[in-house]
């Protein structure tokens, strides 16, 4: 297939490394992958604050980026950014042609499972790993039924992790309770986010796992700035990192 | 409707933050109320068909409003029950005083309501002579302390027993010292009964007014609401223009999930249906609507009336459980609060007390969407031009950065290069918040796209 990269800011400017194994494990697996240009912000900081105005310049930046690119898939490492694009491009643009890139956007995780899944891993990954089951990904895009949720069960991460040959995954306690992220957030409600990402860090680090592995790059970051806070004897990983180190 | 001291959230919550060991305990406690939740919503195949039907229903009964109030008045009113319709706090408060004016009362005993808190009876009444007591044991720990409830179920929840321990010895005389929960409660017990027996009228909340029976149905745990309105001869009733249903099959689907969703118990101990009054006695119900009407004129806003008041969402909720139930600026705290709270918020900071992390919308019963109802109030806000926390400068820009390719890649690569050479203690200071608790991220050398265009260009 042909797959156009979507690059949310965070990914490009300060987790450069997940943009590089999404990008390389899609060649592994033989997809020819492209990165359009001219990508900006998805506009979920200023839309999260209920600022529509001042986010519809970025969108509609970001969503020209992908207007009329040749590609059967828009592939995004970050859950959070793909349900805001999603929502924003809707928002500030009904056309046919926006719909036709909505329509196209996948998470990375969503589309290893539902599009194009891994046929075989080449190389084992020994490791013990806990999932940082973040809340869009899980509450929004349906990679895995929120434990608030009663019936079947169905985890799209957990599916596509467990085909690793030696990969032992595991859930910190409290499995998907929010980090505490949040995006502005963050920094608005400094205590509250702060306290929640501390007890997220130490519940992965309780498990005892080497990584604390998830779809969401910003939620990582944030977990990452909590462990190293704390000198937490785990790290974070992108799941792209993990699945690109076994391919 | 706000707290005498205004603050924005994040500075009551900070506050709360200091502490600790206490929001752990806090957290904990009532992350236990969630997990109970969850083994009684999971021991019901039909659990998530029960939320489905519970939404609609609501949402139809929201929708023919008016019908089902009539209905409901009517068989009120066949049933010898006097109905009062008031359209804000002031006049709920004012109707309640004349009723009890007029039969010369003294003391009324009361049982879990939020909507006299919402009205802010008590203070009314006890400025008019009439002495008021909570009878649930949680509000009536929180009315000797002279606090407002921090949570809509469990009301005294952000206090430890060692604390009710010393209250009710300053109080009601118990041992000083005592904090054994078995002694208290039968303290509290024995001095509730004084109460029960020398009230003149006893007033309740209603979870649901049964429209076909004209009859409301009110769940304790404790028996308060029964007892008060078993003994004296006067009972009133006050509930929101929402709480109406069809019919008692209505209230049933409703039942069956409420104590599951608020304890995790099957249902509440006592779930009691008056359709009249006692003999020689009166029964008033009193419906409020106090803004309801016209949240119903916003389609976002109208889901939240179907709520039905079990406090899951506040269980759930992680920012509500590490900030306490008073550090909203509102007597309801939690997603529930924000939601039907925001509009009367006075420090616009309310709907941002949230990281729209949406477990409260899965945890709820009757399937409101309340993430996107806080996320709609945020939209509000800003478009009133109400914003927190500087937003309403910072946004503009932020917005116009982020648009522009350029800037946004020059800055960043200037920040990039600032965090791997110069030491984090010159950094932190500017990097406000994320500083404060995190470490800041370790720099990459380039951006992805620089190093897409190096490799793959």
């Amino acid at each position: 297939m042909r797959i156009a990269l979507f690059i949310p800011c965070l990914v490009n400017q300060m987790m450069p490394d997940v943009g590089i194994a999404t990008l390389e494990l899609l060649e592994k697996l033989g997809h020819q992958v492209i990165l359009p240009k001219g990508q900006t912000c998805c506009g979920q900081p200023m839309t999260n604050s209920g600022c529509f105005n001042e986010a519809k310049k970025t969108t509609l930046k970001l969503l020209n980026a992908f207007k009329g690119v040749e590609c059967d898939a828009i592939v995004c490492p970050a859950a959070s950014c793909l349900v805001a694009a999603k929502e924003n491009f809707h928002e500030f643009d009904s056309s046919p042609e926006a719909q036709a890139v909505i329509d196209k956007l996948y998470e990375l995780t969503e589309f290893l499972h539902d599009v194009s899944p891994i046929p075989a891993f080449s190389k084992p990954f020994p490791h013990k790993i806990s999932l940082q089951m973040s809340c869009h990904g899980i509450r929004m895009l349906d990679l895995a039924t929120p434990s608030e949720q009663m019936g079947p069960r169905n985890n799209k991460v957990e599916a596509v992790l467990a085909q690793i040959p030696q990969i032992e995954i595991v859930y910190p306690d409290r499995r998907d309770e929010c980090c505490g992220f949040g995006g502005t957030f963050a920094l608005d409600e400094g205590a509250v986010s702060g306290k929640m990402g501390k007890d997220k860090a130490q519940a992965h680090a309780a498990t005892g796992a080497a990584y604390a592995v998830g779809f969401d790059p910003s939620c990582l970051l944030h977990i990452d700035g909590m462990i190293k806070r704390q000198k937490l004897p785990i790290q974070i990983r992108h799941i792209a990192q993990v699945l690109n180190a076994a391919l | 409707m706000s707290n005498k001291n205004s603050a924005v959230h994040a500075k009551k919550a900070e506050i709360f933050c200091q502490d600790e060991a206490r929001v752990d305990w806090h957290s904990k406690a009532l992350w236990t109320v969630r997990e109970k939740r969850d083994r009684a919503a999971g021991s019901l195949p039909e659990w998530e068909q029960l939320r489905q039907i519970g939404s609609e229903m609501k949402l139809h009964t929201l929708t023919n409003l008016g019908q089902y109030l009539e209905e409901f008045e009517k068989n009120c009113l066949e049933n010898g029950i006097q109905v009062h319709w008031a359209k804000d706090g002031a006049e709920h408060n004012r109707i309640v005083h004349k009723i009890l004016a007029d039969k010369k009362v003294k003391k009324l005993v009361k049982s879990k309501s939020m909507l006299t808190e919402e009205c802010h009876l008590n203070p009314y009444l006890e400025g008019h002579g009439i002495e008021v007591i909570d009878t649930d044991l949680g509000e009536r720990i929180i009315q000797l302390a002279g606090q407002p409830p921090s949570h809509i179920v469990l009301p005294a929840i952000h206090l430890k027993r060692g604390e009710v321990g010393d209250l009710f010895h300053e109080k009601i005389g118990t041992e000083a010292g005592a904090s054994d929960p078995f002694y208290l409660t039968r303290a509290a017990r024995a001095h509730l009964r004084e109460q029960f027996l020398s009230a003149d009228a006893a007033m309740t909340g209603v979870n649901m007014a049964v429209a076909d029976k004209g009859a409301v149905v009110v769940c304790t745990n404790e028996g308060n609401a029964d007892m008060g309105a078993n003994l004296p001869k006067l009972q009133l009733h006050s509930m929101g223009i929402d709480k109406v249903v069809p019919d008692i099959d209505s209230a049933s689907t409703l039942l069956r999930m409420l104590a599951r969703n608020a304890t995790g118990q099957p249902v509440t101990t006592y779930s009691s249906f008056y359709r009249g009054p006692q003999e020689g006695g009166e029964m008033h119900v009193i419906i409020v609507d106090n803004g309801r009407t016209d949240m119903l004129k916003d389609k976002i806003l109208a889901e939240s009336l179907k709520c039905i008041r079990c406090g899951g969402c506040l269980n759930t909720c992680p920012v509500y459980r590490r900030s306490g139930g008073h550090s909203y600026n509102y007597t309801i705290p939690g997603p529930i609060g924000i939601a039907v709270g925001a509009q009367s918020d006075d420090t616009n900071s309310i709907p941002w007390a949230c990281t729209l992390c949406g477990s409260c919308s899965y945890v709820c019963p009757t399937k409101v969407p309340l993430d996107k109802i806080i996320h709609h109030h945020r939209r509000l806000k800003a478009e009133a031009g109400k914003l927190p926390y500087g937003k309403s400068s910072y946004m503009p820009l932020v917005g116009n950065f982020m648009a522009s390719e350029t800037m946004l890649n020059c800055s960043m690569s200037v920040a990039r290069t600032a965090l791997k050479v110069l030491p984090g203690s010159l950094l932190k200071p500017f990097s406000g918040a994320w500083g404060k608790y995190r470490e800041l991220p370790t720099a990459p050398n380039s951006s992805f796209e620089a190093w897409f265009k190096k490799n793959r260009g």
